[in-house]
């Protein structure tokens, strides 16, 4: 698309092109963390859109697999599962569920991206169940939706990306259920080797505040950028654990050539762009 | 040789489905799910279901809705449209009107179907691990993975361990690095805590082995049982008189998990010659000697897609979750009631509850195998 199109696009939309929406921010700052990857496995919404933003830029070389048993789809219309048939759209090939994890577990799974409800500080994850996973009287138990492929991803991928909203009771200082295993810390400081998990063991988490990263030493993710416009102080604020902000940089905003892509050729029709960020108002506070 | 036999939506139900039976219904999330069967079973009242599925949910949520579900093993419980947990499903759980939920992940229960398809013992798993998925065992703790004082197990679909671990008798062989004598392995990952990237180094080289749930160091192994439902049922685009099953567009998990059961009911949009399919064989999925009986029900998957025949009903989820979210298990109940147990059979629900209109709108386009329109899909926002 010329300069033309991009100008009636922003004209329509009624943005910039040296600014950026929260949703666009995320999109980036995701894509950023895909560079050098070879094989993603990827859900649907942001992870997709920033995974086609990385193959664009940073990640030319990357393959997209879907947890259904899609690999290298061309998507040309947003998917809202992982089995929609848009996300099958002009695939290498459509294959069972066992394939792809099988894939996974050969070694084609250098990077997963995840979400959860809750992270921990050693980047565990909960997705099954808050309030204990017995149902009793006393605890409000709240049934989450469960693994799905997220267990699988987290045992088998080299390194996984956590896209989190940064909130306090997301980020406990322990999950309350152990869903996906990234920095495992059993009660001896058992890392996730002792568990018999011999992949993986780098994760970023991708909030909507800044990333976080694991300390060498402890394993406890501390902060390592906060996006343009967010106060450290404010992270940690809404960390559950008395997170450290002192080596945190700011993050390098999205430039107009990243926005671009994103803009007119990763989702055009803004069906993800265009959504607000949940809980958050455009200037990032809450 | 004698075929499956050719039966309507509610004998099919009447005849393998009652209180209690163990049943797998097919598809993922909103592809090819067996929607007009799991209605048909809300129609017929059928309750006290021990389900099971690789990732849910819009079926399981219509059972849970219709208070139908007491046991549930599953993977996902997500409902598109704006529940990032389905939310009838979730109120029976929390109520405790769903019993017993057995958690696994995607992969593990796929596993746990291919042990069931192909007769084995159990099948190997490297997920998992070091997760509460193996800590918590429900069924184990309502005390089903027993025997009877007879010896029989309690449940036939219950196996007697949720999980077993091991220590790979061949070391780890397996999962180092491969050498060939032309190279190194191709493979893209580069971490393994088990073996060093260069290879040549044995085990005894590198870190501790572990020791966790064996007590002995070795490589871990996570063991899955096989999954034995009663009843399988799919929803399939084509299939034969024979019974030979095509599959079209994204298997996802159901040619394992529709042969792993005992009864296999495949609904479909249209029954065929088998000649259609028989002149390319290598478009085939399942042999007719799995298949037990044969429904043809045309949009027997809305409002969920079936490539090739029509797209999932994006304004169906959303106007479900508007209907029920944040409200009371009654105000569910009702919805099920209205929607679905009211209406006489899957044709006065398809006119009545859709209209023919709705469903010509969801009709798939030939070359993307849905149906993009744009104009219908800004629903998003």
């Amino acid at each position: 698309m010329g300069d033309r199109d991009y100008e009636d696009y922003l004209k329509r939309w009624g943005l910039q092109a040296d600014m950026w929406t929260s949703m666009e921010l995320l999109a980036v700052a995701t894509a950023r963390e895909m560079a050098g990857s070879t094989f993603a496995f990827i859900g649907t919404g942001l992870p997709l859109l920033a995974a086609s933003l990385a193959q664009r830029t940073v990640a030319p070389n990357l393959t997209v697999i879907l947890e259904s048993g899609i690999v290298g789809p061309e998507i040309r219309h947003l998917p809202i599962s992982v089995a929609d048939p848009r996300a099958a759209y002009r695939a290498a090939t459509l294959s069972t569920m066992l394939d792809v994890f099988g894939m996974a577990c050969r070694g084609f799974c250098t990077l997963g991206v995840l979400g959860a409800a809750e992270c921990d500080r050693y980047g565990n994850l909960n997705s099954t169940a808050l309030g204990g996973y017995w149902r009793n009287g006393e605890n409000r138990h709240l049934r989450l939706a469960g693994s799905g492929g997220a267990n699988s991803i987290a045992s088998l991928a080299d390194r996984i990306i956590v896209t989190m909203v940064h909130e306090k009771r997301r980020f406990p200082v322990r999950v309350q259920y152990l869903s996906s295993v990234a920095g495992r810390r059993g009660p001896g400081a058992e890392d996730r080797h002792h568990y018999g998990l011999f992949r993986g063991g780098t994760v970023t988490v991708v909030s909507d505040l800044g990333i976080l990263r694991p300390d060498p030493e402890t394993g406890v993710l501390v902060l390592d950028a906060y996006y343009p416009g967010v106060d450290p102080e404010f992270i940690r604020a809404n960390t559950g654990w008395e997170l450290a902000i002192d080596e945190a940089t700011p993050m390098p905003p999205p430039t107009a050539e990243e926005l671009k892509v994103l803009r007119l050729q990763v989702d055009p029709g803004r069906f993800y762009l265009g959504r607000r960020v949940k809980g958050r108002k455009e200037d990032g506070k809450k | 040789m004698q075929g499956p036999e050719i039966l309507t939506l509610s004998e099919a139900v009447h005849k393998y489905i009652h209180p209690g039976t163990h049943i797998l219904f097919g598809g993922f999330t909103l592809l090819r799910r067996p929607m007009a069967l799991a209605r048909e079973i809300v129609r017929q009242g059928i309750g006290e279901l021990f389900v099971t599925m690789n990732g849910g949910t819009v079926v399981e949520e219509m059972l849970a809705g219709a208070g139908l579900i007491r046991w549930l093993e599953s993977t996902y419980l997500g409902l598109e449209g704006g529940m990032p947990v389905a939310y009838g499903v979730r109120l029976a759980i929390e109520s405790g009107e769903i019993e017993l939920v057995e958690d696994y992940s995607n992969w593990s229960f796929a596993l746990r179907t291919v042990a069931g398809r192909y007769g084995l013992p159990f099948m190997p798993c490297l997920g998992d691990l070091g997760s509460d998925l193996l800590e918590y065992d429900s069924f184990g703790r309502a005390g089903l993975r027993e025997r009877e004082k007879d010896g029989s197990w309690k449940h036939p679909g219950i196996p007697p361990l949720k999980y077993a671990v091991i220590d790979d008798p061949f070391s780890g062989w397996g999962l180092h690095p491969r050498q060939y004598r032309n190279g190194p392995d191709t493979c893209a990952n580069r971490t393994n805590s088990y073996f060093q990237p260069a290879c040549g180094r044995g085990p005894e080289d590198n870190r501790t082995w572990p020791t966790a749930y064996t007590g002995r160091p070795g490589v871990k192994v996570a063991l899955v049982p096989p999954l034995l439902p009663e009843v399988s049922v799919i929803h399939a685009q084509r299939v034969a008189l024979d019974g030979t099953v095509r599959l079209e567009g994204l298997p996802g998990p159901d040619i394992d998990q529709a042969v792993c059961a005992r009864v296999l009911i495949v609904t479909c949009e249209r029954i065929c010659r088998p000649e259609e399919l028989r002149r390319t064989p290598e478009q085939n999925q399942i042999a007719p000697h799995n298949v037990t009986a044969i429904v043809e029900q045309p949009f027997g998957a809305y409002p969920t897609a079936v490539p090739n025949y029509y797209d999932y009903d994006y304004a169906w989820f959303q106007n479900y979750t508007r209907q029920v979210q944040h409200r009371s298990m009654e105000a569910v109940r009702g919805f099920w009631r209205r929607h679905v147990a009211g209406t006489a059979n899957e044709w006065a629900y398809l006119e009545q509850q859709v209209g023919r209109e709705r469903l010509l709108s969801l009709i798939a386009d030939a070359d993307y195998h849905y149906r993009p329109d744009p104009e219908r899909r800004d629903g998003g926002k």
